[in-house]
Formats: C-alpha cells, structure tokens, sequence
C-alpha cells in the first residue's frame, strides 16, 4: 500500500475518522497499531513475523538492560540479532554471490546457496530504528518504555513505516505518550505537506524516471549529452521521488497530531559536501553520526582517524542502501570528496573569496556524478556511463526541455525560498497559485504510477 | 492556561513541550481558509475548462476524415466529431475497423468510394478501430448522443461472434478492445474484471464533462510522455495528427480457420448489436445494417455451413424488425487482408454494390421514392 495509490486513500478514509475518534481515549494506539499491521501486511503478510521479532527483542532487551549489571552485554545481543536480520535478508544474496566467485576463482567446487527472497520492504528503516531505542536507552538519553503497544508504534507507525524518516525514541515516543493536541492547521498543514509530496513523486520523480531509465537501461546506446542530461535528471528525481515520499509521510503524520522529523532541506542549495549530508535524508546521516562516526572517535583523534572514521561511515552508509558493490563506490565516492572538500574549505581563500554560487555548483556537480555509481545497474554500466560521457561524441543532443524547465522551476523556487525573496513566495496569491497549478497538473497529466519508491528498495 | 501553551503561531512553530521540528523546506502551506480559496478555484477550472477549451481548440476535419489511429480511445473527439459531422453529412457509417478502414489509407475506405459514387461528400466515417459490439453501444449511447434523426449505416462484423472468446463469454479474464465502452456493472460481462473503482471511474469519465476532457488531453496531448518521446521543443501537435496509418505490411494473411461461432440467441454481442440498432432508431434515425463481407474463402467447410446458418438467422431477424440491410456476396480472396477487413480494391466493390442495391437505394439514396 503505497501513499499515491488509491488503496491508501481508502486505508486513510477508514483510519483517520476513527482515529479522530479514538484520541482521547486508551484505544487511540491499539488502533493505530492495528492500524500500521494492516497497512505493512498488505504487501505481504510475512512482514508481519519480521517487525514482530525486532520489536519484542529491542522492547525485552531494554527490559533485561535496566534490570542487571550487563548492560553492555544486552546492548550486544540487540545489536548483533538486529544487523544479523538486516544481514541475512538484505545482504544474504550479496554474499553468497560474492563468495560464490571467490570459491570459483580459487577453484574450490562448492557453490553457497543463494537466498531466493526479497528484501522485505521498510526493513533497513524500523531496525535501525528500533536499534536506536536500545543504544540510546543503554547510554541514558531516554526511559524504558513500558507499554508494549507503545513502543510497538513508535516502531511500526504506518506513515514512516515503509521509508522513514528515521525517528528517535525521544521524538516520536515522547508524542506516543500525550493525547494529541491536534488543531485545524495540522489538518491543513498536513494536507499542503502531502500535496506537495504527491506532486513530487507522480508529476516529477515518475516522470524523470521516463528518460532516465530509458538512458541507464542501456547506456552503450547513447552518446554523452542524452548521458549527462539523465545523470542530471536522475539526480532530481532520487530527490523528488525520496523527498515526495517523506512530504507525505509527514503530512499524513502531522494530520494525526503527530510531527515527524524534517528528512530533506533542499539539498541542492548546501555550499560544502558536509552541509549537503546534513540536509540529504537527514534522518540517517544523523543516525550514523551519533550512532557510529562519534563512537568511532568522530573527528576529536587527529586527522588520520578523523578520515578513517569518515570512510567508514560512509561506505557503511552506501552499503546500508542496498547489496551492490555500485552503493559501496558510491559511499567511497562521497567520502573521498569529503576528504579534498574538507581541507580546501579551510582555506580563506576558498572561505572568502569564492562566490557561494560556485560553491553550490561545485557541491552539486559532485553530488550529480556520485549519483551514477548509485543508478548504475553494475559497476561496470557506472564505468561505461563514465567513460562514454567524456568519449563518445556529441551527435544527437537532444533534450527533454519540460523536464529542464520543470527542474530549473523547483530549483528557483528553492533558491528564492532560501533568499531574500522568501517573502515573495509567502504571498498569499502565490501560495494559493502554486497548490491549484500543482492539483490541476495532477488531475490532467500525471498518470497513474507504477514506478516505486526508490528508497523503498533499501 | 492550557490554551495558551496550545497556541500556535504561523511559522512552523508547534506547541509548547512538542518536538521543535520546521514544518517544510517550502512555503506552500495553506490555512483553512485558503485552501477553501484553492477548492472555488479548482472548481470554476473544473467546471468550465472543459467548455472553453472547446471554444479555443481548432478542429477541421478535412475530406475522408476519421478518427486517427491513435486516439481511439479518445471518445471526446469522437463525440465532437460526431457533432460535427451530423451537421456536414447526410449518412453516417458507423462501425468497427472495417469501417474505419485498418489496411488502407483515409481516401481508400468504404466511406470514400461511397461518395466518390455519390459524387459529392454524402458520407461520414464514423468507424472507429476495435469497436466490436458491445463497445459500440456503449460509444453510440454516451458519445454518440448528437446522432439523431439521421441516416445511418450501421456495420455488422461477424467475426465478433466467431468464438466465445470473440463474444465476450468466456469466464476467464482476457484482454479486450474498449473496456470503458461496455456496461460497467448490468448487464454483466463474464471476461470483464476490472475492479470497482475502475468500473466507477469508468462510468464518471462517461457523464462528467471535466473527466471527459481531461482523457481527451491525456491522449491527444500527452505533454509529459511526448515531450521525452519527442525530444525536440513542439509541445502543441496538431489535434488531427497524421492518420497515415498502415499495417498491411506487418500483417499477414491467414491461413482456413476453424471457428468456434456462437448460438446467436446466446451471444452477448448479436444483443449488444440489437441494442444498438433500437437504440439509434429510438433517436429518430434511418438505419440501414451492412452485414460483413465476410471473407469466408478463409473458413473450413463445417465452419462455413456454421456461418451461413447464422448469416441466415441474422437475416431473418432483420426482416423481421423491418430492417433495411445489405448482406453483400463475398468478394474474391485477393480483396481481402484478413478474416473481414477488405482492401481497398475490396471497398469500391462494395460500394458500388450498395449503390446497386435497392433497399441501399431507397434507404439511404432516394428515402423520399420508397
């Protein structure tokens, strides 16, 4: 059940009246659990022993921490049956391929079943969730949660079940606990929060992906503009398709009373690659940042491990996005311009005196080119693409222009939102203008969408 | 006091002792009351886009015209056609692909060679590719409203009565020609099982005039798929878009077939047929049924024994309803392209037979000399 499908709108119709119904009163969260298990079992009913499993062992092994000594050792036990279910699901495939080749090239005649299942959607986002509960219980920061039901919410709510944001136990659990306070304005607020998404997933992800498939599916047919121009595409629609998703999600979240995190800060305005992490998919840059680059030393032990820590943040990261070599290049990628980006920003001279405009553009063409090892469908389709952009010739420069004027639209509107044209934007005839072009748009053009969410997949 | 902490100012902020989270990394966020603003906004386009577009919209049909290939399924601009031509022509020829015309070019069709015989522009083609009964009801009760008291030639296609499959019974679901055309929910079509809502949205997009227009702009300006299938800037194409359609050099010609006709007292598409026939005479019109030509050269013996008893029935029925019709003789094979569409050659035969015929004659030709 995907939010700009016709099945949620029927989901939603029947929840949220008897929801509103319900929220002041103790049935409120067994209805919004019940809620959530319906809505993940749809896709498949099997999900259900998966997120029931992650859920009781972080809830009991909280339990057992805050009754013994062996804290540390419960911390261990919930880490390592969290990322062997991560692992086993997410990167049993990978592995078994890989050591498959490897028993092959040393000529060692076995070969490792391969597992034959997909991924179970949501899966990377409620564990590492659910993870955070425990590590942030064993350092302090929170309170045992002692409502099962409770804490079976904070980890399966049904906005941000599927693909976040990845929320803290001190945001969403604290708002578990009070009766919503919920006024008209979260209604609407909700309501421009979940068209905006909509209108970024099927009028603008959906309809990039057309181009930008046709190029990566078989990227030896095309020469370096058609290349360069869905490199640039792709880029825009990961953002819309991703940030669509987390708009509606919030919306939908903030209609029930209940604000999520902010998971995108229009990315492609940040001057530094530093600062693009922390608007990109914030939820989880934040998540590796407290829960693995600042135990790893973060930057306080030199800079050689300041680096190190780096690198394995982010190709952990990359890896965290799916079983593919082309993610782990990926991370590598963005690491390694960490590093160059890091010590040239020090510099007065690149501090002062280089115009901010040029700081952007340098950050997003980095950005646009990481992208590829991310779309690529293998390693060797990233190098071709690569290779093909700065070889092959410049016959045939066609170009989708809507799709350029649409992209160039939504970035001046992000320029002038971080501007001091802001005030311009927050005109009441422009904000009205904006949402009727969007709902027209969508009720005349956008087609019905087959195209999944991409982060959906991780 | 409660009240107090609950306040809530306009930039994002929330309530005292919930999280502090921004509200968007934009600035499209409506109160209530704009967004009832937005709602009247949405409506008057609603209501009236549909009607000034039609005002603003260039449609000339030229000589020979008939709905372009691709843009079957835009039943707007059949229905604006059907306007159209109720008031530039005298006779109406309404039917499937064979009607249309699937293996010849726009000035080889039947409706072509009719007015070539007639010697002025008496007869409009109203074919439209894959309309097989059932779907042609429903094209005529929904979108053909404007055809009334007119002379009308209404085709018959037996093929789709030459299997179960053809004539919509079977119970398996199976893919066929203009699913929103057929009743939705009564009378029941055993192959149709499309959900509910599809089912619904099916019958809105029929009587809602914005629904309407905006599959008409879906299909004949499909601005987002044909600005990347199209890759150089001309976003407004010409609504009568090259109709130059040919397939006769992908299909091939089959070989004897041996169908599986149908009872006709069972077939859901002999009484869709009927239907149809009552329903155009109901609206005042003349109608003269064209029956095939077949192309029997491609049946085996017991299924031509087969047709000709159905031919046979067919017949009866319409002598007995006092129908003027026409069941041509079948044309030599080489006329043929396939199973019933003839080609080009195959047309100006039939034509020139209608123009023999004296039912043809006095229905359509000299309606006043019966």
């Amino acid at each position: 059940m995907f939010f700009h499908k016709l099945p949620f709108a029927l989901f939603f119709l029947i929840v949220y009246p008897i929801y509103l119904a319900l929220k002041g009163t103790r049935l409120r969260l067994p209805w919004l659990l019940t809620a959530s298990y319906f809505f993940y079992a749809w896709l498949n009913p099997l999900y259900l022993i998966l997120i029931l499993c992650t859920t009781l062992l972080d809830y009991i092994v909280v339990i057992l921490m805050s009754g013994t000594r062996y804290r540390k050792l419960w911390l261990c036990v919930s880490i390592v049956f969290n990322l062997a279910l991560l692992g086993f699901f997410k990167y049993g495939a990978f592995f078994a391929d890989n050591l498959n080749v490897l028993l092959l090239s040393l000529s060692i005649p076995y070969t490792v079943p391969v597992p034959g299942f997909l991924l179970p959607i949501g899966l990377s986002f409620y564990i590492f969730q659910s993870m955070s509960y425990s590590i942030d219980f064993y350092r302090g920061k929170i309170e045992r949660e002692r409502s099962f039901i409770k804490y079976a919410v904070f980890v399966s709510l049904f906005p941000r079940l599927l693909a976040g944001p990845i929320e803290r136990a001190k945001n969403l659990l604290g708002q578990l606990h009070k009766t919503p306070k919920f006024s008209r304005e979260d209604i609407t607020d909700g309501l421009s929060l979940f068209i905006v998404g909509f209108f970024k997933k099927v009028a603008l992800a959906d309809y990039l992906a057309l181009y930008v498939n046709k190029v990566y599916d078989a990227p030896e047919q095309f020469q370096s503009p058609a290349l360069v121009i869905a490199t640039f595409m792709f880029c825009w629609q990961i953002y819309f398709d991703f940030s669509g998703y987390t708009d509606m999600a919030r919306g939908i979240a903030r209609m029930m009373g209940i604000r999520l995190m902010l998971n995108f800060n229009n990315p492609y305005l940040a001057a530094s690659l530093g600062e693009f992490w922390s608007r990109w998919h914030v939820s989880l840059s934040s998540w590796f940042k407290d829960y693995l680059y600042i135990p790893l030393g973060g930057n306080r032990k030199g800079n050689f491990n300041t680096y190190r820590n780096m690198l394995l943040t982010m190709v952990i990261s990359g890896l965290w996005h799916g079983a593919a070599w082309t993610f782990v290049v990926w991370g590598l990628v963005h690491a390694l311009g960490r590093f160059m980006t890091r010590e040239m920003e020090k510099t007065s001279l690149y501090k002062d005196r280089i115009p901010k405009i040029l700081k952007q553009l340098f950050v997003f063409t980095f950005v646009t080119f990481a992208w590829i090892f991310f779309k690529a469908r293998s390693i060797t389709d990233a190098w071709i693409i690569i290779t093909r952009i700065f070889t092959s010739g410049f016959e045939k420069p066609d170009c989708p222009l809507l799709a350029l004027v649409l992209i160039f639209a939504v970035w001046l509107y992000q320029f002038a939102h971080e501007s001091r044209l802001k005030p311009v934007l927050e005109l009441r005839p422009v904000r009205i203008g904006v949402v009727v072009l969007m709902v027209l748009y969508l009720a005349v053009f956008a087609q019905s969408s087959e195209q999944p969410f991409i982060y959906m997949q991780f | 006091m409660q009240d107090n902490q609950t306040s809530r100012i306009r930039d994002g902020s929330p309530t005292v002792n919930e999280p502090q989270v921004p509200f968007s990394s934009n600035s499209v966020r409506l109160s209530l009351r704009e967004w009832l603003v937005a709602a009247v906004v949405f409506s008057v386009i609603f209501c009236f886009a549909p009607g000034l577009w039609e005002r603003f919209e260039k449609f000339e049909p030229g000589p020979d015209y008939r709905i372009p290939y691709e843009l079957s399924g835009n039943y707007r601009l059949y229905d604006r056609y059907c306007q159209w031509a109720c008031s530039h022509y005298e006779t109406l020829i309404i039917g499937d692909s064979v009607i249309w015309g699937h293996y010849v070019s726009r000035d080889n069709t039947l409706s072509h060679y009719l007015n070539e015989n007639a010697g002025r522009s008496r007869f409009a083609n109203l074919g439209l590719d894959g309309t097989h009964p059932a779907a042609l009801e429903g094209l005529m009760r929904y979108y053909g409203q404007s055809i009334s008291n007119k002379k009308v030639i209404l085709h018959l296609n037996p093929l789709w009565t030459s299997s179960p499959k053809a004539d919509l019974q079977t119970e398996k679901e199976h893919h066929f020609n203009h699913p929103k055309l057929v009743p939705q929910f009564s009378p029941s079509i055993p192959c149709y099982t499309a959900s509910h809502l599809s089912r619904a949205f099916a019958v809105a997009q029929r009587h809602v005039p914005f629904l309407k227009w905006r599959l008409h702009l879906r299909l004949a300006y499909d601005l987002p798929s044909w600005t990347l299938n199209h890759l150089q800037w001309n976003p407004l194409r010409e609504l009568a878009i090259s109709d130059n359609y040919d397939k006769s050099r992908s299909a091939s010609k089959p070989g004897r077939g041996d169908y599986q006709w149908v009872q006709l007292s069972t077939s859901l598409q002999w009484s869709f047929f009927r239907r149809s026939i009552e329903m155009l005479k109901a609206r005042g019109n003349r109608v003269f049924v064209l029956v095939g030509p077949f192309n029997e050269h491609t049946l085996k013996p017991d299924s031509l024994n087969t047709y000709r008893r159905m031919k046979n029935e067919i017949e009866a029925w319409l002598r007995q309803n006092a129908i003027d019709y026409y069941m041509p003789p079948v044309l030599p094979n080489e006329f043929y392209r396939d199973a019933s569409h003839p080609l080009s050659r195959g047309y100006a035969i039939l034509a020139e037979q209608l123009f023999e015929n004296d039912s043809f004659k006095s229905t359509i030709l000299n309606p006043g000399e019966d």
